[in-house]
């Protein structure tokens, strides 16, 4: 029973770190960024060069954050900011833009799966329960992120002007706000975010250029039903992660792949706002 | 000026012409996953390939006719193989198909093949009882696979309590049936038994469950590449460490997974490290081919080398390419190869020599024991002898 508890937690955490990127860049830009998967993946291959170059596998996540940032503040000039006015197209550029940088990984790594080296090991025991090291550690990462993220947006200045784009991009800018600089800012922040979570999640799994994809999908659907904030985003998490461990340990494994994608159609079904009080 | 080129280029065109048709080169066919689940293993099938085809012509070819490869590219699944195979069969017209592909691919392929009439050597591990009068296998089944690691595990770990892990597909779960059936018929009993969909990753809830079943011996059936390892990572995470056997790993994956994979047990016909001349020789033959670029040799691309080999025999015995003497002769003429003397006189399979091997610390595998001749069983009873 305690380790089922723990693996509520942990999934619930891992989902909540790998969807942060993908909701900081719809909440301010009203852009669903299909490229999410692919940055996930380019923390990876972060991770994993950063191990054959035998840097710190701890040092690889905040590594994987800055570079993500930079990549995504050079993708926002080039392919995102054209588009602005075609939001549609917008996100037809960033799926493409996903298949490019996955090809390009196929290309320089190969389709094989490459391994990043785990900061942690083995177990530790934990209130009377023997868990995985590696998934605690997670677990207080997303805590962290999630008091950071709250902290970024309700205390700084970028915060307090990312806010005021997400409720009305227009008066924002009537105020004076560069919504331009937020929007790039942002991208670059969601990029970074997605960057880490990649090179975070990759010790419990192994790199390949489709490893984004299944996240991806789960991602999409806990924004979804989140909206757009963190502590709605870090519930909803919570729920459908929970259930979906719930699932998979009492039913069937084959049932629990699927439980995020039906819950979430199942809740917006019934609330089309999903978990958000806006 | 003009006119003597033309000339000239008519001549040349003629006497090549006529010298094609004098030595007509046979045609085999190779459809292999150059893209898709496949993708990773493909190109060391082909080198595989290449290779015997080049030995092969540079002793004279067969019937004094040199061999010609025709590849492929299948897309590793049913749509691909039905293109693929239409295209060999009917627009190449191959003599003979040499492929190591999975099993939706050849269930597509196998339709055009029998209304095509070309003799088949299928060249992939599978789930078994896959059956057409056309179609010879030379790699290993169930029967083949299950039994040393199951033994082991039993033996010299006392083992009774075994877990089943894979991934949901019909290898994976034919694999697993077989496995649960062995397993009881000795004695033993299957505490757990779960799958994750094909590319699932997050192997959670079965490790709980795992862990609350609490097994002597862990073993799985996974789908290759990222489930695989990604199942052998968590399961080192979640501080796993009951002997544990892989149908699904190989020694490449073993070697890049470094020391999550020390300790876990394969079961396999052919071993890099097989101590034998003839292995020693194929693997120097493969580095001196392709230098840098060569890619490992291992249980996929083997048998695909050795199968050309067959191939060439039974076109050599049958005295033409005709396919039916073809498929009488594939039935009877051996292949002495790395993996050792191979006959697929068994129902349309062979009886393989196994070795059971461990993954050391380097990523290594050392091979604990061999079991000579393990018989494939009652796979196609209609062509029983």
């Amino acid at each position: 029973m305690g380790s089922v508890t723990f693996d509520v937690l942990t999934t619930a955490a891992i989902l909540f770190v790998v969807s942060t990127g993908l909701m900081v860049i719809l909440g301010v830009m009203k852009l669903l960024n299909f490229a999410h998967g692919a940055f996930l993946t380019t923390g990876g291959y972060v991770a994993y060069m950063a191990g054959l170059a035998g840097v710190s596998p701890w040092l690889s996540i905040p590594l994987a954050s800055i570079l993500g940032f930079l990549f995504g503040l050079v993708v926002e000039r080039i392919v995102i900011r054209p588009l602005y006015q075609r939001p549609l197209d917008a996100i037809l550029a960033t799926w493409g833009l996903g298949i490019v940088i996955s090809q390009v990984f196929a290309l320089t790594f190969g389709r094989g799966v490459q391994f990043a080296p785990s900061p942690l090991s083995g177990t530790v025991d934990f209130l009377g329960v023997e868990y995985s090291a590696y998934r605690l550690a997670i677990a207080a990462i997303a805590i962290l992120l999630a008091f950071a993220l709250i902290g970024l947006l309700s205390l700084t200045r970028f915060g307090l002007n990312a806010r005021a784009v997400i409720v009305n991009e227009d008066l924002a800018r009537g105020l004076g706000i560069d919504s331009t600089k937020v929007r790039s800012l942002t991208f670059g922040l969601g990029a970074g975010l997605a960057c880490a979570a990649g090179a975070l999640i990759t010790p419990l799994l192994s790199v390949d250029p489709n490893m984004g994809l299944p996240w991806l999908v789960n991602s999409f659907m806990l924004v979804l039903v989140s909206g757009v904030s963190f502590p709605s985003l870090l519930f909803a998490s919570l729920v459908l992660g929970g259930t979906q461990v719930l699932v998979s340990t009492y039913v069937s494994p084959i049932l629990g792949g699927m439980t995020i994608v039906v819950l979430a159609a199942l809740i917006l079904r019934l609330n089309p706002k999903g978990f958000s009080r806006a | 000026m003009n006119l003597i080129n033309l000339l000239f280029g008519i001549g040349v065109g003629v006497s090549l012409g006529a010298s094609a048709y004098a030595a007509d080169p046979i045609k085999i066919g190779i459809p292999v996953g150059l893209s898709g689940a496949n993708s990773v293993v493909a190109p060391s099938v082909v080198q595989a390939s290449e290779l015997a085809v080049e030995e092969i012509n540079s002793k004279g070819g067969v019937l004094g006719r040199s061999l010609q490869l025709e590849i492929a590219d299948d897309g590793s699944g049913a749509q691909g193989a039905q293109r693929a195979y239409d295209s060999l069969v009917f627009q190449k017209e191959v003599d003979g198909i040499v492929a190591m592909e999975t099993t939706a691919a050849r269930n597509a392929g196998l339709p055009i093949v029998n209304r095509g009439r070309v003799p088949l050597i299928y060249t992939s591990f599978y789930e078994g009882r896959s059956c057409s009068p056309w179609m010879y296998i030379n790699a290993w089944v169930p029967e083949q696979q299950v039994a040393p690691i199951v033994d082991q595990f039993m033996s010299e770990y006392d083992a009774k309590k075994f877990f089943l892990i894979g991934s949901d597909y019909a290898f994976g779960r034919g694999m697993l049936n077989f496995t649960r059936e062995y397993v009881e018929s000795k004695g033993g009993t299957v505490v757990g038994e779960s799958y994750l969909p094909i590319d699932g990753s997050d192997w959670t809830a079965i490790i709980s469950q795992l862990r609350s079943a609490n097994p002597d011996a862990l073993i799985t059936s996974t789908s290759g590449g990222a489930p695989n390892v990604t199942l052998t990572r968590q399961l080192r995470a979640a501080g796993v460490t009951i002997p544990y056997g892989n149908y699904a790993v190989d020694e490449g994956t073993a070697k890049s997974m470094g020391e999550d994979a020390e300790g876990i047990y394969i079961a396999a016909s052919y071993i890099s490290s097989i101590d034998t001349p003839e292995n020693k020789k194929f693997l120097e033959a493969v580095e001196k081919k392709f230098g840098d670029d060569a890619k490992t040799p291992n249980e996929l691309s083997v048998p695909q080398y050795e199968a050309i080999y067959a191939y060439a025999a039974a076109v050599e015995k049958a005295g033409s390419t005709n396919p039916v003497d073809v498929i009488d002769a594939l039935g009877e003429v051996t292949v002495d190869g790395p993996r050792g003397a191979i006959t697929m006189d068994k129902q349309h399979h062979a009886a393989l020599t196994m070795y059971l091997g461990r993954v050391t610390g380097d990523g290594s595998v050392e091979v604990v024991r061999s079991f000579e001749n393990v018989d494939p069983g009652e796979q196609c009873p209609q062509f029983a002898n």
